[in-house]
């Protein structure tokens, strides 16, 4: 009895190999008859540890999609992977994208590292990516066929750099780092590279605090702070983590200014952080009353129609990485991986919904950041940074 | 017979060599990329066969031991350039900046550094039974990974190391699968050659009854450090595999969360079966590439349904339970194939007991 089923599992592991083949022969003989039909791929985590970021993103793609649903002429059609929020996934969905699906072009991920799985596979397969709000410099770095319409984290440290400089006027900054995130890692060495070139003091750091994803108490961070003379609080992380530290900060008494990054503008923090949010000030890619591009104004309409909401800045991100393609489509005439990676990386001056897009030779965006603050419960609108002109 | 048995599985062997031969030429990039990771799941799901099925350890540190290959290979491999760009945080350490060495041999001191890391942390942690050296080494491969995280000049920590060199010599991508199923071919005859040896047969015994085991002269210790050592050696250079297969790597990737994968896998293989588990790794993989189909829009004639991400990993799920509720001791329990199967296949109602 046993010997017949094992030899039937042979079987059926045979059938599944066959399977994938077959399924990889009828994705071509369909696309052969519809010519009509341009393939976009996305892939995004739409399950595991980062499903609310990818839904958001996905939430502005289709949006796009159904504003501007042709190219030259033909349907463009989406075709959405989720990458289990896993690199070994990531990288699995996009071989399965630019291979089964064939697709000319692809946008996504959330997570920096998400992409940079895939990114080796889109590199060897010579096929072009846009990010959408993976902001880590290695994402592009030596990438030729990754562009992304997001701003870069060293860009970001700067920015909030500036910000503790010039406008809160402080000469001495603490950190709090989310160890295990390379995110917050980056974001605090950006920062503390423009911070010490603009005091032109090398201890302006006074104290830089360490904890770990899904840690609950900050007390000891916290209390090095207050006895390190700090004047500010930078605190780079995910939410949850970064709202407990706002929460315990307030009640230790600490009253100090408290800046982070743009995972901060989610809902959670507010909800988990209460009256203690208020105040913190962080940087982000989007925001609705920063009406940057007419663009913009065609994108909130829709989406307020649509979901009857404001949009997150990440929504915003995957709109103008649908858009984004679809121009480059258009400029390169055809819809051909390399003819669509030249124009790509030739793109200046594109009106996204987020802000103006120009490429640098790296295929990072070199575009304006926004920066808000908690007030009276909600986000609010604070400052435009312009771009850094190199 | 025992010639017989030596002619019979080098003709499977050179079977499976034209086998690949065959694939390599007309599988596409996705289909070979998926293949190549059936091998590697096929090399990390023996060795956690070696520990928690043959010897009856129930050791959860294998994703600590996969983390210490990868960083290792990953480390001996790069080039200088690669390195610098990598590590831009912070400079990496000079003794490792100029490190080069061509991919077998850093896989193979991947393989032994998990080993030795293997044996570390074997000798205090193998005295314990059962639940209480599953948690010991569950917190191991956790401590490597937090370790892993903070040693920024090292491994470069949360940022993880990026551009790996692919697979092989030449740096095509044709040759991975050469050098994943070599391995894997290596890894299966090696592990039958030593479950049917002294050493074989005195795991067993340990596995079955640890007191008997040792009033019949056996060295427990000894026995069980073996079978770690082994089975941490080949878990680093599946950790190896995977790395360099994915070009990326970085601490969250080693989390407890992919031990259980593997453990899914043996599992569902038959604990204490190599075939179950050569079995259940390649089923395992495909199925879940395959059922990616769930997630996308279906047309199942004039029904259209839309997906919702994650219906594969709840149908993927479901299987499995109907599948242990069948089979509680795994597909194979601790069968192995043989080529006897086929001559009792011709008469199975002769000999009714299997």
């Amino acid at each position: 009895m046993k010997r017949k089923l094992s030899l039937l599992l042979a079987l059926v592991m045979v059938f599944s190999i066959v399977a994938i083949g077959c399924s990889g022969g009828q994705a071509t003989t369909s696309g052969e008859p519809k010519e009509e039909v341009i393939k976009i791929g996305v892939f995004e985590p739409l399950t595991g540890a980062n499903a609310a970021g990818g839904a958001l993103e996905i939430e502005g793609i289709k949006l796009a999609n159904e504003m501007y649903p042709t190219v030259l002429g033909k349907k463009v059609e989406l075709v959405i992977l989720d990458n289990k929020s896993d690199k070994v996934e990531a990288a699995n969905a996009a071989t399965r994208l630019v291979d089964q699906d064939k697709v000319p072009v692809v946008l996504g991920s959330w997570g920096s590292g998400l992409s940079i799985a895939a990114g080796a596979v889109y590199k060897e397969a010579g096929v072009p990516a846009i990010g959408t709000s993976c902001t880590n410099p290695l994402v592009t770095l030596n990438n030729d066929y990754y562009f992304r319409v997001c701003f870069i984290d060293p860009f970001q440290g700067n920015v909030m750099a500036n910000y503790a400089f010039n406008q809160v006027k402080v000469k001495k900054v603490a950190f709090i780092i989310e160890k295990s995130n390379d995110y917050s890692v980056g974001l605090a060495k950006f920062f503390q590279d423009t911070f010490k070139e603009l005091t032109g003091d090398q201890n302006s750091v006074v104290y830089t605090g360490y904890y770990n994803t899904g840690d609950q108490d900050f007390t000891a961070q916290l209390t090095g702070i207050k006895e390190s003379g700090a004047e500010a609080i930078f605190a780079p992380g995910n939410f949850t983590e970064s709202a407990l530290i706002m929460k315990q900060a307030k009640e230790l008494g600490i009253t100090l200014p408290i800046l982070g990054g743009d995972t901060w503008e989610t809902p959670e923090v507010i909800d988990i952080a209460g009256g203690a949010a208020e105040g913190v000030v962080f940087s982000t890619f989007f925001d609705p009353n920063a009406k940057l591009t007419g663009e913009t104004s065609k994108f909130l309409e829709a989406y307020s129609k649509k979901y009857g909401k404001e949009p997150a800045a990440v929504t915003a991100l995957g709109y103008d990485a649908y858009i984004l393609a679809l121009n480059a489509i258009e400029r390169a005439g055809k819809a051909e991986p390399q003819a669509i990676r030249d124009a790509l990386a030739a793109t200046k001056d594109f009106p996204g919904a987020a802000g103006t897009v120009t490429l640098d030779v790296n295929g990072d965006a070199v575009k304006s950041a926004v920066i808000k603050t908690v007030k009276g419960g909600k986000f609010t609108y604070l400052t435009t940074v312009e771009p850094i002109k190199k | 017979m025992m010639r017989k048995k030596v002619i019979q599985s080098l003709l499977s062997i050179a079977a499976v060599i034209v086998l690949l031969i065959v694939l390599n030429s007309f599988l596409s990039s996705f289909q070979t990329r998926i293949f190549n990771l059936c091998g590697i799941y096929v090399i990390l799901a023996i060795s956690m066969n070696l520990i928690n099925g043959f010897v009856g350890l129930f050791s959860l540190g294998h994703a600590g031991f996969m983390a210490v290959g990868a960083y290792t290979s990953a480390l001996l491999t790069m080039s200088v350039q690669t390195k610098e760009m990598n590590f831009f945080l912070e400079p990496i350490a000079p003794w490792l900046l100029n490190v080069h060495l061509p991919f077998p041999i850093a896989i193979i001191i991947g393989g032994l550094m998990a080993a030795l890391a293997g044996a570390l942390i074997g000798a205090p942690v193998l005295r314990l039974n059962d639940d209480y050296l599953a948690i010991a080494t569950l917190g191991f491969s956790e401590i490597i990974r937090v370790i892993f995280t903070n040693t920024q000049s090292l491994t470069n920590g949360a940022l993880g190391l990026n551009a790996l060199p692919n697979i092989g010599i030449t740096g095509s991508p044709k040759e991975a699968i050469w050098w994943i199923w070599g391995i894997v071919i290596f890894t299966v005859v090696f592990m039958v050659l030593l479950i049917n040896s002294t050493y074989g047969r005195a795991f067993k015994a340990i596995r079955e009854d640890e007191i008997a085991a040792e009033a019949m002269g056996i060295n427990l210790f000894k026995h069980k450090m073996m079978a770690f050592v082994i089975g941490s050696f080949f878990a680093g250079v599946g950790g190896a595999l995977l790395g360099h297969l994915m070009g990326t790597i970085d601490p969250l990737l080693f989390r407890y969360l992919l031990t259980f994968n593997i453990v899914l896998i043996v599992v569902l293989g038959g604990i204490g079966s190599i075939t179950g588990s050569v079995i259940s790794a390649i089923v395992v993989t495909i199925a879940m590439e395959v059922l990616r189909v769930l997630d996308g829009v279906m047309h199942i004639g004039p029904l259209v349904i839309t997906g919702i991400p994650g219906t594969r990993m709840v149908v993927f799920s479901l299987l499995l339970m109907v599948v242990i509720l069948f089979y509680q001791r795994g597909l194979m329990g601790n069968k192995e194939f043989s080529f006897d199967w086929f001559k009792k296949m011709k008469s199975p109602f002769k000999t009714k007991k299997a």
